[in-house]
């Protein structure tokens, strides 16, 4: 048994060194299709990831026609913060708020010397949890807001998230069946690369079915092949991706979205690597297997 | 050892058949000549019988086992019964002359110190045991014919098919890879042998199949056997 493995792996790496063009053709299509699935995954998952962070800074805002009373403020604030939906409520005073423009307006703060402290509401600011920072908890939150306080003014930007949302999920729609797409295509170019380096290896295959070669054992040192092929190819794509991640993903994530300079872009985990390299051994083998169902023929 | 009945080939879109009711009978050891023009179905009678083609109509038995209707899997061991040798030596030029001949054990799952030993004694046979570490297209065209040989007589066949073996050789040549067929016939291999060649015939005397448009037309026996 030991020996007929040795002797399959050896034939897997002979035939290797003795079509070296063929063997490096068929490992630079895996490695640069997979590249490409794996580098649209991470375009796809960043801007995920940048809609998530974008989400959390969905809140409401509500502008009170009078402050509430001091020792009414901690009772209020418990009671927003048992909605359901809301994560994190900020009492703005009506002093916090002019320190707030003041600084906003920073050199020119001296505009608002003399200005009644008094003169921009009192506000609550709330955070949605994440489940409810879509335009139905925002709708509900509105509701529970008016029975509750005596809102002068509501801010909550409605249009943007409808419109966020919107792209959020037409992203994840165009993710997947462009990612559906890539994969079939990926799969047919490593399919054919391989069929084209059996047909040139043909007269192989029928020798060794003269000779009375088993389909078993002429399968096996071609579907390891495969598999070296593929795990080369797989471990190649990663380097692929690194440098795409570096020199294009990022520039022009950057450049395109606008992230914040707190925000860390995001690159395969240590299991999605292991998975990348894994799908380019299965890429390998299925490629040979359906290839030389074609050319065996016994 | 090898029986026909009936036996007929028709390939799909030809209008005629390329072996027509073929009765035949040969026996263990035997040694033939299978003769004809290009397209009387010498091939094909080859063919049929290491199961490339199987007949339309009829049955073939080699060994008591009828490979009429035999199925995939069990074509590897038939064909690990019988040699095949052609005009065009069908070698593997990126293998040496060792890794060629050693291919027909290997694939057969035979050990390496067997294959080591026996390969080296077949080439040796056929006076090639210095052109091991050869690539096929360094040899001339009798040594790749004999490397081929060697490559069908490695593992013993009962019976070694021969299609035009010399259609590229010189008469030399010939006559040198006839001894080689001969000798594994004197040990006891059936051979058959298609060629148009008819000056083999005359100078090593045996058994005369003769095919016209896939009929036998002839079947004569030299005078002496």
């Amino acid at each position: 048994m030991l020996d007929k493995i040795r002797y399959f792996i050896l034939r897997a790496l002979r035939n290797m060194r003795q079509w070296p063009f063929l063997c490096s053709a068929s490992i630079l299509t895996m490695a640069i299709a997979l590249a490409t699935v794996a580098t649209f995954f991470l375009v796809v998952v960043n801007i995920d990831q940048l809609a998530t962070r974008w989400t959390r800074e969905v809140q409401v805002v509500a502008y009170l026609q009078k402050p509430p009373a001091a020792q009414n403020l901690a009772a209020l604030t418990n009671k927003l913060k048992s909605f359901p939906e809301v994560e994190s409520v900020n009492y703005v005073s009506q002093s916090t708020a002019m320190q707030r423009f003041k600084k906003h307006l920073g050199s020119d703060a001296g505009l608002l010397d003399g200005v009644n402290q008094k003169l921009l509401p009192a506000s609550f600011e709330l955070g949605l949890r994440p489940a409810f920072r879509n335009q139905q908890g925002i709708a509900t939150v509105i509701e529970q807001l008016e029975h509750t306080l005596d809102v002068d003014d509501l801010h909550y930007g409605q249009k943007w998230l409808k419109r966020f949302n919107d792209f959020a999920k037409m992203l994840k729609f165009v993710g997947v069946i462009l990612g559906g797409f890539l994969l079939l295509g990926a799969l047919f170019i490593v399919s054919n690369t391989i069929k084209l380096t059996l047909y040139a290896r043909r007269d192989e295959l029928e020798i060794m079915a003269l000779v009375g070669a088993t389909m078993r054992f002429i399968k096996i040192p071609f579907m390891l092949e495969g598999a070296i092929q593929g795990l080369i190819g797989g471990l190649l794509s990663l380097v692929f991706l690194t440098l795409s991640f570096i020199f294009i993903i990022s520039r022009s994530l950057n450049s395109f979205w606008l992230t914040p300079t707190d925000f860390d872009l995001l690159f395969l985990t240590v299991n999605q690597q292991i998975i990348l390299v894994l799908a380019g051994v299965v890429l390998g083998v299925l490629g040979s297997l359906s290839s030389l169902r074609r050319f065996v023929r016994i | 050892m090898i029986q026909f009945y009936n036996v007929s080939k028709k390939y799909s879109g030809d209008a005629a058949a390329a072996v027509k009711d073929l009765t035949l009978q040969v026996g263990k050891g035997e040694f033939l000549y299978i003769t004809g023009a290009s397209g009387a179905g010498k091939t094909t009678l080859l063919r049929m019988l290491y199961a490339a083609e199987k007949p339309t109509r009829g049955q073939i038995l080699i060994d008591r086992q009828n490979i009429s209707r035999i199925r995939s899997r069990q074509i590897p061991f038939l064909r690990r019964k019988i040699g095949v040798v052609f005009q065009d030596f069908k070698l593997l030029q990126s293998r040496t002359v060792y890794e060629n001949v050693a291919f027909a054990l290997e694939a057969q799952g035979k050990k390496r110190y067997e294959v080591s030993k026996k390969v080296y004694q077949v080439l040796k046979e056929v006076g090639l045991e210095h052109r091991l570490q050869r690539k096929p297209l360094e040899l001339s065209g009798g040594e790749q014919q004999r490397v081929a040989i060697a490559r069908a007589l490695v593992v013993d066949p009962l019976i070694l098919l021969a299609d035009e073996p010399s259609g590229n050789l010189d008469q030399t040549v010939t006559f040198e890879i006839m001894d080689l067929f001969k000798r594994a016939n004197a040990r006891g291999t059936t051979v058959l042998l298609a060629t148009h060649d008819h000056s083999l015939n005359q100078r090593f005397p045996r058994r005369v199949l003769t095919l016209d448009q896939g009929v036998l037309v002839g079947d004569q026996r030299p005078s002496h056997m």
